[in-house]
Parts: C-alpha cells; sequence; structure tokens
C-alpha cells in the first residue's frame, strides 16, 4: 500500500481519513486531510490551500509604482514584507537605488514586522496548541509568581497578587459561559502537558501580548503613517526627514526618533523578559514531543534580507542568511540565484491551474496564472461539497515552488538552520545557548518545537537589528544626510521600454519573492513566489510532497477526532494562505 | 413683438431679448471663469514658498470657482424662467423638435452645408436645427452635467447636513462609484464644453460671414438681419 | 458572572462618578432624560455579552489585525468583557468541525442578537469555490450565519466595497457583502484596514448604547465616516495657500506641504484619518509623508495611479487623464476647424468670383 516518494516519505492511504476544515488559528483559509492507521500515527497529509483571489491577474497593465500597495494586500499579517518585496523588485528593474537613509528606514520596519509577527504567532495563534486556558483556573497564583520569578527574573509582572487578578479575570470569564475564542477547544485532551501554574504564566502572558503587540508596529506608523499596511515608494520611502529647521515639525524629527527609539527598547524588553524565557519554560515541559520535523532536517531555503549597505542585494551584505541547504547536508551551503531559470520554478499538476505542459515547471518571470478548479476523480462529495479530496490529481489553489526540483521548508527554522550550516556567529551562538538551556541534541532543532524555538531567537536578535539600524539612522542624519528618496526615475518618461526585475525579503513566514516585467511603462507580467507558496506547496509531478505535509507524517495523535497534534505542527509555520495563493 | 411668421419678408427681426443677451454673455463669461479655474483647481500652479498664512492662492482660485458656478446657476434658473414667458426663440434650445421627420431631414442639411456638399444654407431666424441640437445637447446638458457633478462636489466640503449633499452628493457619489470618478468627468466635462465652445464660436463667425444672416451681433443687439428676402425655414415659427 | 462595561471602565480607573456622568452624559446625547440614567447605568452593569460572530472570506486579515492593535479601548478588553467573540477563525481555539459547530449553536441559541462581523467577501465565480470553508463555498457559510443574526458589520474595504480581489478585472468575481444579504441592517466600515480605534469604537457602541450606530446614504457610521480626510487635514492651510510638495523629499515635503500634487486622495476620501489618526493618535498616512491612497472608498484600485492627481480614463484602448484626453481632441478639434475654414474662404472666394 505504502509508497514512497522521492523525498523521502512513506505514504499509505489506508486508515481512517481524518479531515480538519476550516484549520483554524491561520490566516485565510486551509484545509488538511490526514490518514491516521490503528496505531494513532500519521501516515498520509493533504494539504490544501482553499482560497483565491488572483492578484497576479489584477496586477497586470497596471503602474508598477502601485505594485506595492496592490500586493501588500495579499496579507495583513505580513503586512509590508510584500510591499517592500514589490518596491526592490521595481527598483531592480529599474536600476533604482535608494538612500542609506531609505534602507535603515525599511530594515526599522521590516525588523518590527518580523518580531511582531512572530510574538502575536506564538501567543495568539500557537500558544492555544500548548497552554491549556482552562487548566489555568487550577493554579495556584503564588506558585506562579514563583515560576514567573524563576524563568525571568527582570519581567515586573510577576506578583501573586498579579497573577490571582488575572486568574480570577479568567474565572469569571469562564464562568459567565460564554466562552469566546476559547469555546470547543480541546481542553481535556491528553496532549496538554502543562502545569496549571505554566498554563496560568502563559495565559497571561496570551493577555499581556496581545495588550503590547500594538507597540510593537508603532515605529511602521510613524514610518509608513498606518499599520497593518503601512506606505512605501519606489526609490526610497515617503516619510522626509527634517530634524533642525522650518517645518520639521512636520516630518521624521527629533520627538519621532525619539518614539522610535522608545519603542524598540520596550519591545526588546518584552521579546526579552516575556517571550523567550516562556518559550525555554514551555520548550522544556514539551521537549519529549519532538515531531513535526518533516523538511527542516532535509530541504531548507532562504533568500537572506536586511542590507547592512543600501542596494547590495549580494549574500555578504545580508544580516539575514542566504542560502540552501539540500538533502540534509548541514556542511554544504549551496548559492541562491533567483535570476537563474533553472533553479526556481513553480508546477500546476496538483494545482488548481492550468498550464499549457503541466510537466513542466515556469520560472517566474515566464510564470503564468490561470485558474482552474476541478477535482480528481477519486475524490468524495461534490465540486461545492467536498468531503474528501483526491491528492493524485488537483487538490489546492497552492502552486509547488521548486528548488532545483526540491520541495522546500522556509521560515524561521530554515533560516537558523542556514545560517548555522554556514557558521553564521550570532546564530550559531543563539542555537547552542538554547540547546544547552533545554538540554537537547542538535536534531531537537529539526521538529515542531524547533520552528517555534527558531522564531522566538530570530525576534529577539531582530531586536538587536533595529536597535543598529536606529543608531544608524541617527548618525548619517548627525553627518548631514537627510535624504530618503531617489526620484530620478520616478517619472515612467525616464523608464526603458522594456525591463524585468526580482526583489526579495526574508518575509517572517520565509523566502519571499516577486518578478516583474515592465512594457511600455505599464505591468506586463508579475509573479509572486510566497512562503507558504513553498511551505503548503501540494505534490508536484515526481510526487514530491511540501513542508506541511512532510512535517504531519509519521505524527502520533492522541485522539484522531481532535486535532490537536495536526494544528500544533501546522501552526508551527504560522501558515499564511492568504500569502501562498494569492 | 417681431416674430418670424409675421414678417418673412422683413430683413431686421428682433429675435434675442434683453434678458437672453445678457444671459447668453454671462454664462458665456461665467464658463470661461470656470474652466481656467477649473483648470488650476485639477492642476494648481508651482508652489509658494514662505508660510502658509502668508497666502491664499489656491484658496482664492476655488473661491473664484464657486462663485463663477453660482453665478452660472444662477443665470441659468432665471435662464429656464425666461424660456417660459420669453419670445419662441427663448425656448428653442430647450426643445428641440426631435419627433419631426422634417426638422432631422432639415439637420442632414445643415451637416451637407457644413460638409460643403450643399452649397446653399437654409434660411432660419432662429438658430439652424444642427445648432439647435447641439446647443441643446452641449450646452443645455452640458450645463446641467457640469451643475450637477460640481454641487455634488461642492456639497463634500459643505458636509453632509449641507442641502448640496442631501441634494447632489448624496446621490451623485453613488452613482459615479466615488468622489474621484465624479471629479474626472467634472473635469472631462469642461473639456467637452471648451471644445464645444471652440466651434460654437467657429460657427458663429463663418455663418455671420458666409450665410445670409447676421449671427454675432445679433447677440449683441438681437436684431437678426438678412442679406436677402427669401423666406425662412423656420419649422416651429 | 463576566465583566462588565462598568467594570471594565472601573479596572481602567475611572471612578463610578465619573461613569455615572458618562451615563447621563450619554443619555442627554441620546436625548434621553435624566430618569433614564440609572437604567442605562444599571443595565451597563450587568449585561451579559452581545455574541459575535467574525466570519473571514476573501481577505487579507489585517482588518483583524488592525482590530487587536486598538488603544482604547484594547483588544483584550472588548473580548474578554464587551462581546464574546464565539467565533472568529483567526484566534479561536477550535478547529474543524467543531468550529463550525459554534455557528450553528449561536445562530439557534442567540436567534435575533448576535451580531454578524464579515472581514472579506465572498467570491461568486467557479459556484464560489475560490474561497472554500468546511468543504463548500463560504458564501452557503455566510448566508447561515447572516440567517439570524441581528446586523451586519461589514469590516473593512473588502466587506463594504469589494477592495483588492474587486479590483478589475475581479477574477473571482467577488461582491461585498450588500450584494448577497439584502434582509439585514449592514453597517459598513471601510478602510484597508479601518483604524483600530474606529473598529472598537463602533462595536463597543452597539454593545453599550443597544442600538446600531447612524449610517450615512452608503451605509457607513456618520460619527466617522462623515467627513473627508481633507476636510481635517492638518496640511490643509497648505492646500490653501497653494504649497505642494512637488516630488518626494523636496524642501515642501520636508516641510509638510501638501501632498495633493503627489496624488493625495484626501479630497475624495471618507474617513476619520486626520482626527482620529492611527494607534491612538501616533500618525496618519499624509503624517507620514504620503498621500491618501483613498483606501476607504469604493473602487479605490481602479482610479489610475495612486500617484496622479487626475485620474486616467482607460476606454478606448489607450489610458490618459481628463486634461491628456481634452487637449488633444481640443487639437484636434482645433485643427479640423482651421482646414474648415480655409476650405470655407476658398470656396467662397471662389462663388464670389464666378458672381462676378
Ligand atoms: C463660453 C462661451 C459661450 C457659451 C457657453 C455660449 C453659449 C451659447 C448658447 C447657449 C447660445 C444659444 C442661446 C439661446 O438660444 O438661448 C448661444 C448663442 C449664440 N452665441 Fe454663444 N456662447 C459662448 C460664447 C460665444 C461667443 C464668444 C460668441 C461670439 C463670438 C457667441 C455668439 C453667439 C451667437 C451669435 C449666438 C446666437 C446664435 C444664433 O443666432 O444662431 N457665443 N451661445
Ligand atoms: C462649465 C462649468 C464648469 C467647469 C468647466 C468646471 C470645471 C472644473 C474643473 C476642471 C475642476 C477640477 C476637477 C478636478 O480635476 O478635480 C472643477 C472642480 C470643481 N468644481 Fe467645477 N466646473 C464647472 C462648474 C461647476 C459648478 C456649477 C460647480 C458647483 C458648485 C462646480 C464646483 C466645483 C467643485 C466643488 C470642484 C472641486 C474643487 C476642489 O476639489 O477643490 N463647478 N471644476
Ligand atoms: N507566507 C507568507 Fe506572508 C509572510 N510571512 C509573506 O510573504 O504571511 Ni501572510
Ligand atoms: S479591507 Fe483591506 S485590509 Fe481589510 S481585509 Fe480587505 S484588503 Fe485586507
Ligand atoms: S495633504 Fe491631502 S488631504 Fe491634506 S490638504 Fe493636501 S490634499 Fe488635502
Ligand atoms: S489611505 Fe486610508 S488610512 Fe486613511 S488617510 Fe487615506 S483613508
Ligand atoms: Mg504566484
Amino acid at each position: 500500500m505504502a509508497i514512497q516518494t522521492p523525498n523521502g516519505f512513506n505514504l499509505d492511504t489506508s486508515g481512517k481519513r481524518v479531515v480538519v476544515d476550516p484549520l483554524t488559528r491561520i490566516e485565510g483559509h486551509m484545509r488538511c486531510e490526514v490518514n491516521i492507521g490503528p496505531d494513532n500515527i500519521i501516515h498520509n497529509a493533504v494539504s490544501t490551500g482553499t482560497m483565491w483571489r488572483g492578484l497576479e491577474v489584477i496586477l497586470k497593465g497596471r503602474d508598477p509604482r502601485d505594485a506595492w500597495a496592490f500586493t501588500q494586500r495579499i496579507c495583513g499579517v505580513c503586512t509590508g514584507t510584500h510591499a517592500l518585496t514589490s518596491v526592490r523588485a521595481v527598483e531592480d528593474a529599474l536600476d533604482i537605488k535608494i538612500p542609506e537613509n531609505a534602507n535603515s528606514i525599511r530594515n526599522i520596519m521590516q525588523l518590527s514586522l518580523q518580531i511582531h509577527d512572530h510574538l502575536v504567532h506564538f501567543y495568539h495563534l500557537h500558544a492555544l496548541d500548548w497552554v491549556n486556558p482552562v487548566n489555568a483556573l487550577k493554579a495556584d497564583p503564588k506558585a506562579t509568581s514563583e515560576l514567573q520569578q524563576k524563568v525571568s527574573p527582570k519581567h515586573p509582572k510577576s506578583s501573586p497578587g498579579y497573577f490571582r487578578d488575572v486568574q480570577n479575570r479568567l474565572k469569571r470569564f469562564v464562568e459567565s459561559g460564554q466562552l469566546g475564542p476559547f469555546k470547543n477547544g480541546y481542553w481535556d485532551n491528553p496532549a496538554y502537558l502543562l502545569p496549571p501554574e505554566a498554563d496560568l504564566m502563559a495565559t497571561t502572558h496570551y493577555l499581556e501580548a496581545l495588550d503590547f503587540q500594538s507597540q510593537i508596529m508603532k515605529t511602521r506608523v510613524i514610518f509608513g503613517g498606518k499599520d497593518p499596511h503601512p506606505n512605501w515608494i519606489v526609490g526610497g520611502v515617503p516619510c522626509a526627514i527634517n530634524v533642525d529647521g522650518v517645518g520639521a515639525v512636520g516630518a521624521i524629527n527629533m520627538e519621532r526618533l525619539n518614539f522610535v527609539s522608545d519603542v524598540i527598547n520596550q519591545t526588546t524588553e518584552f521579546v526579552e523578559n516575556v517571550y523567550i524565557p516562556d518559550i525555554i519554560a514551555i520548550g522544556n515541559l514539551y521537549k519529549g514531543w519532538l515531531y513535526g520535523g518533516g523538511l527542516s532536517g532535509k530541504s531548507v531555503l532562504a533568500y537572506g534580507d536586511i542590507p547592512e549597505n543600501a542596494n547590495d542585494y549580494s549574500a555578504a551584505n545580508l544580516l539575514l542568511p542566504q542560502g540552501a541547504v539540500i538533502n540534509g547536508n548541514l556542511k554544504e551551503v549551496h548559492p541562491v540565484d533567483l535570476r537563474d531559470p533553472e533553479q526556481i520554478q513553480e508546477f500546476v499538476p496538483h494545482s488548481w491551474y492550468r498550464y499549457p505542459d503541466e510537466k513542466v515547471g515556469l520560472h517566474p518571470w515566464d510564470g503564468i496564472t490561470v485558474p482552474h478548479y476541478e477535482l480528481g476523480p477519486n475524490a468524495k462529495g461534490t465540486k461545492t461539497n467536498i468531503i474528501e479530496l483526491d491528492e493524485n490529481a488537483k487538490y489546492s489553489w497552492i502552486k509547488a515552488p521548486r528548488w532545483r526540483g526540491h520541495a522546500m521548508e522556509v521560515g524561521p527554522l530554515a533560516r537558523y538552520v542556514v545560517g548555522y550550516a554556514s557558521g553564521h556567529k550570532e546564530i550559531t551562538e543563539q542555537i547552542n545557548a538554547t540547546l544547552a538551556a533545554l538540554n537537547v541534541p542538535i536534531d531537537a532543532l529539526f521538529s515542531t518545537l524547533g520552528r517555534t524555538a527558531a522564531r522566538a531567537l530570530e525576534a529577539q536578535r531582530c531586536c538587536h537589528l533595529q536597535r543598529h539600524f536606529m543608531d544608524k539612522l541617527i548618525a548619517r542624519i548627525k553627518a548631514g544626510d537627510s535624504s530618503t528618496a531617489n526620484v530620478e526615475r520616478w517619472d515612467p518618461e525616464t523608464w526603458p521600454k522594456e525591463a524585468k526585475g526580482v526583489g526579495f525579503s526574508e518575509a517572517p513566514r520565509g523566502a519571499l519573492a516577486h518578478w516583474i516585467k515592465i512594457k511600455d511603462t505599464k505591468i506586463d507580467n508579475y509573479q509572486c513566489v510566497v512562503p507558504t507558496t513553498w511551505n503548503g506547496s501540494p505534490r508536484d509531478n515526481e510526487g514530491n510532497i511540501g513542508a506541511f505535509e512532510a512535517s504531519l507524517m509519521d505524527t502520533k495523535v492522541e485522539r484522531p477526532e481532535e486535532p490537536v497534534e495536526i494544528l500544533r505542527t501546522i501552526h508551527s509555520f504560522d501558515p499564511c494562505l492568504a500569502c501562498s495563493t494569492h | 413683438m417681431t416674430t418670424a411668421d409675421q414678417s418673412h419678408a422683413q430683413t431686421q427681426v428682433y429675435v434675442y431679448e434683453g434678458p437672453l443677451r445678457l444671459w447668453h454673455w454671462v454664462n458665456a463669461l461665467a464658463i470661461l471663469t470656470l474652466c481656467l479655474s477649473g483648470y488650476f483647481i485639477g492642476s494648481p500652479l508651482p508652489t509658494m514658498p514662505g508660510e502658509a498664512s502668508e497666502h491664499f492662492l489656491m484658496g482664492y482660485i476655488r473661491f473664484t470657482h464657486f462663485a463663477a458656478a453660482y453665478v452660472l446657476i444662477v443665470a441659468f434658473a432665471l435662464r429656464i424662467y425666461w424660456a417660459f414667458v420669453g419670445n419662441d426663440h427663448a425656448r428653442q434650445i430647450f426643445l428641440p423638435p426631435i419627433f419631426s421627420a422634417k426638422w432631422w431631414a432639415e439637420v442632414r442639411h445643415e451637416i451637407a452645408w457644413y460638409a460643403f456638399i450643399a452649397s446653399e444654407p437654409k434660411k432660419y431666424v432662429g438658430h439652424n436645427p444642427l445648432a439647435t441640437l447641439a446647443m441643446h445637447l452641449l450646452f443645455v446638458w452640458g450645463i446641467i452635467f457640469m451643475m450637477i457633478t460640481g454641487l455634488a462636489l461642492y456639497g463634500e466640503g459643505e458636509g453632509m447636513n449641507s442641502w448640496q449633499y442631501t441634494l447632489f452628493s448624496s446621490w451623485v457619489i453613488p452613482l459615479f462609484g466615488n468622489s474621484q470618478w465624479v471629479h474626472t468627468y467634472h473635469h472631462l466635462g469642461m473639456w467637452v464644453i471648451l471644445i464645444f465652445v471652440m466651434v460654437h464660436v467657429y460657427a458663429a463667425l463663418r455663418e455671420d460671414i458666409m450665410s445670409r444672416q447676421s449671427i454675432l451681433s445679433t447677440m449683441i443687439t438681437g436684431w437678426r438681419t438678412f442679406k436677402d428676402a427669401r423666406p425662412a425655414d423656420d419649422d416651429h415659427a | 458572572m463576566t465583566e462588565t462595561f462598568y467594570e471594565v471602565l472601573r479596572r481602567q480607573g475611572i471612578s463610578r462618578r465619573s461613569f455615572l456622568k458618562f451615563c447621563s452624559l450619554t443619555a442627554a446625547s441620546l436625548g434621553l432624560g435624566p430618569e433614564f440614567v440609572s437604567t442605562m447605568a444599571n443595565a451597563l452593569e450587568t449585561k451579559p455579552r452581545t455574541p459575535v460572530l467574525w466570519l473571514h472570506g476573501l481577505e487579507c486579515t489585517c482588518c483583524s489585525e488592525a482590530f487587536i492593535r486598538s488603544a482604547h479601548p484594547l483588544a483584550s478588553d472588548v473580548i474578554l468583557s464587551m462581546i464574546s467573540l464565539d467565533y472568529d477563525d483567526t484566534i479561536m481555539a477550535a478547529a474543524g468541525h467543531q468550529a463550525e459547530a459554534i455557528v450553528d449553536e449561536i445562530i439557534e441559541k442567540y436567534a435575533g442578537n448576535y451580531i454578524l462581523a464579515c472581514e472579506g467577501n465572498p467570491p461568486l465565480n467557479e459556484d464560489g469555490m475560490y474561497c472554500i470553508i468546511g468543504g463548500k463555498p463560504y458564501l452557503d457559510q455566510l448566508k447561515k450565519a447572516a440567517s439570524n443574526c441581528k446586523a451586519i458589520i461589514s469590516w473593512g474595504s473588502c466587506a463594504s466595497w469589494g477592495c483588492v480581489q474587486a479590483a478589475r478585472p475581479n477574477p473571482t468575481q467577488a461582491v461585498p457583502i450588500h450584494k448577497v444579504i439584502y434582509d439585514k441592517p449592514i453597517i459598513k466600515v471601510p478602510g484597508c484596514p479601518p483604524i483600530p480605534e474606529v473598529m472598537t469604537a463602533i462595536i463597543t457602541y452597539i454593545a453599550t448604547f443597544e442600538k446600531l450606530p447612524e449610517l450615512d446614504r452608503q451605509g457607513r457610521p456618520k460619527m466617522f465616516y462623515s467627513q473627508r480626510i481633507h476636510d481635517k487635514c492638518y496640511r490643509r492651510p497648505h492646500f490653501d495657500a497653494g504649497q505642494f510638495v512637488e516630488q518626494w523629499d523636496d524642501e515642501s515635503a520636508r516641510k509638510g506641504y501638501c501632498l495633493y500634487k503627489m496624488g493625495c486622495k484626501g479630497p475624495t476620501t471618507y474617513n476619520a484619518c486626520s482626527t482620529t489618526r492611527w494607534y491612538g493618535g501616533t500618525s496618519f498616512p499624509i503624517q507620514s509623508g504620503h498621500g491618501c491612497i483613498g483606501c476607504s472608498e469604493d473602487g479605490f484600485w481602479d482610479n489610475g495611479s495612486f500617484y496622479n492627481r487626475l485620474t486616467n480614463i482607460n476606454q478606448f484602448g489607450v489610458e490618459a487623464n481628463a486634461d491628456e484626453i481634452g487637449l488633444a481632441t481640443a487639437g484636434v478639434v482645433g485643427a479640423a476647424v482651421a482646414a474648415h475654414a480655409a476650405v470655407s474662404a476658398v470656396k467662397r472666394a471662389r462663388t464670389k468670383g464666378g458672381n462676378e
């Protein structure tokens, strides 16, 4: 019955088919189907993107300078990363160089997103897979306070009275019978392992993080005017700097810079005193549950991001690592070239799209997006009432991107694996310290928990990088440079008749790139290959399964009808379905 | 009052009464002012130096536009009134006889005349049918369109409780989809009217020279003078 | 008992005296006499939370992201104390059929008493299968959830107008909520996304005053959408003075002049940004140097480039703004007039010559 995929997984479609749809606590709409054997182990996994909006179709014929605004609306969670990627693609196509200050401001904004997204993901989208808020009612506030002081001595909110207040509030909430977002959770499932005190501490931080997170994004409100969906421009940033003189009050001035600086400090404190300690504490209690590695120990990909100096997108100048690791060989990090037609290609044999020849993949510059919804012959149900999908046919709105034919995992863990494999000093230190704190071997990294931990470590590192670019920004202003935009090529009349470019970034969920072709000042083709397109990819012609599907394989589930383990592992990728299909 | 049917042989007819002539020139002036100020609302002049409080350029341009707009609106209202109480010519551009086959034939003849196919124009005491049709469509409806869209835009500034908002903005904006499109079509309306004014002035001058009746001076004195005594072809008259 | 509105206020450090003052002001503003103050105070002190089903169609979730960034009230207060957010697939613990069961339960148990909050919109093409929930079209879920609700809140420009997925050529045929649900009051809260504090204000307004806000002709609450960005923009004196940013990062940009020439859509956009601003007043697009792109307006994606003051009209295969079209036409007509005049003159000369 079982077949082996080229990327090394044994698929067995016997057993009970369990469907999770909607798969919640993610961005967008996703469905998951697994086959669970009598041993309660997952032997086959199918993940499906269940939405499509057609941004690539909508972008055709538009002004390339507007593309950031459209692509930004691909996602309001990783908001801004598409916009940044888009202006980079246009700047690449038109050979526009941005000022250093614009680079620093963009980096600060992008780093804010990383930190915010990671934090909100952990507390509000992921924590309930590990933490049981109902169980928190049984906690002793005094013991909770002691636990808090032990795991994070610097966090000021740690008194027994504080935890008692939160617990009382929680109690009133639960007793009201209106459980709100906690309704119908799997609260008596044995998969939850935390003692009540840890549950109370983490639930308290769920609320603290909810109250705090908007603070992080204020940097983007200052530089971009609003958030989600701040404003960007091709050629730099829209916010002018004026720290001294007439009208400075209406620009980025000392007060605004202090504001940003203060936000960076508060953010760093929260990440270091709440987020990181929680990850270590929860990780310690769950370190026996090391499922979910999937592709992370085999094939990972990172494009890199956060250019130290403006306009240099070479790996050496990027502070987030770039490279590919394949076949689990950490000794070799392959260079990645987004322009090479042989490296990145998208396939659609199992996606709801049409290619003239579906046996071949297309490099995104030549990519096409033609929707084509149809269920396979073995699907159960009807066109508008899917009971079970047929994964041997088309089954997802996500395309299947491949790097030199390999299905790849992207994201914080991929970045950390690439960083580790390439001997990146800071990243290696962070990883080693965490492994030591949890007392686990390096292999533990390739797991659901590893993904969750890498995200937290990255958030912490991003805080430090933010400080670095803030200092850099101020140093340049001090040196007399307050330029924020290059307008030489603003006017479309200065553009060549035809041009093409690629822009990339590391979005919170992983490697992101946009490919653009410009013709007669209008967008001729625009293709996005997005982190969750990689991770949520369906199968390809060869039968390789994507990162989501791979990660679920061989996982033991306590109660097949209560999909906590499936949620836990899929959530560890922080899936974004609006992104994946766009 | 001297009207065409009583005086086929006359060489001078009193066509345009005073109020109509006054309206014509007030209207023409208002429209030119609206075009100029409107253009600079759409594409403002280069930036003024110094403090904002020292200048009010954009404010004056907009004020000019709105003042001329109200002149246009009030004059138009009075013109409608005059269409009821004035002579037959006062009604002509409002009520082209579009159900008359003869009239349409004359429109075709007039087109032929302008296309140098017909050798002779017909003779009219009032407007020729083509002029009537063109003026009806482009001046009457053109001005109505500009007034409605203009008042809808004006209502936005006056606020949701204003009569302009209630009577105009509230339905015009959804009709066009959004306020930006109202701007765009109001702006486009300017060009439609401006272009027709070009044609209108040309046609008036040309007819003055080429045809058998006075045109230009008629809009000043009110009297149409004819260069021959042939009976007029006016249908309604 | 759960926390009531009063308890939330108390916890936020508001005294009983100011709470009662709040009640009497509110009563007065609603046109109620002083005898209603104690009734209102009592209601606010004891009322159970209104259930809210928050559905997601085709969207980007930025409206949810905006909502949780509200500075006052904090999203945690809204969710824990003011409403009962029983279904919201972005944050709910349950998944799959346990999640879907909640919709069924609420529409039955709270028939006529729950609020349906819609983020995103349903696609109609491909029988709705561009947005699938539980194996079925999102439209099915939407119609079911709407069937018994008290009112609908259309969050953001997606639910209110269609937004980016409905931009030309709208491949999925995505439509706003009011195009598929006709029999319920719909409160549109447009914006891409709406301002966080506006979102929480509207939901708490309904929960507190137990009535729906007054809407304008297009269904938007007048309290936040009755004026344009331009009407309250702090750069307005520069607009009136004729002082404009002519290019990014020029002297005028550094002095904070008006962004009209950079394509600012403030004059055509109804929203509260220039007054309420974002994140407890931190900033808003214009304050940060970029023009308003009109994100709360119907069809703002299809008004031509965001940087053009004059919208391009894309009608006859060519794309140009009103001035370009007008000037080109005027040129053509002018040339035609000149040619016509020349022919007329020649003809006249000939006839005259012939006659003489
Ligand atoms: C914005 C500029 C103008 C507008 C909107 C305009 C509009 C009009 C309208 C609506 C009529 C018809 C009057 C009626 O029957 O109620 C008319 C007639 C006339 N206009 Fe104008 N006009 C403009 C400029 C001019 C100018 C500059 C001249 C002269 C050079 C002119 C000469 C005439 C004449 C002679 C008539 C009478 C035509 C006839 O007797 O058949 N107009 N115009
Ligand atoms: C022949 C008549 C008119 C012409 C040619 C004209 C022309 C224009 C033009 C070209 C604009 C600029 C549009 C843009 O690009 O946004 C404009 C704006 C405007 N017009 Fe008119 N207009 C006329 C009549 C009116 C009338 C009757 C009103 C009524 C009050 C009016 C009110 C306005 C308003 C409120 C604006 C917008 C001003 C602003 O945005 O600051 N217009 N007009
Ligand atoms: N996948 C994805 Fe995104 C991210 N991070 C973007 O590129 O979330 Ni919406
Ligand atoms: S309205 Fe805008 S912000 Fe809200 S979901 Fe739609 S695209 Fe996102
Ligand atoms: S910046 Fe925009 S909203 Fe503000 S005054 Fe200028 S045009 Fe109006
Ligand atoms: S772009 Fe949107 S956020 Fe406000 S200022 Fe304009 S409505
Ligand atoms: Mg794509």
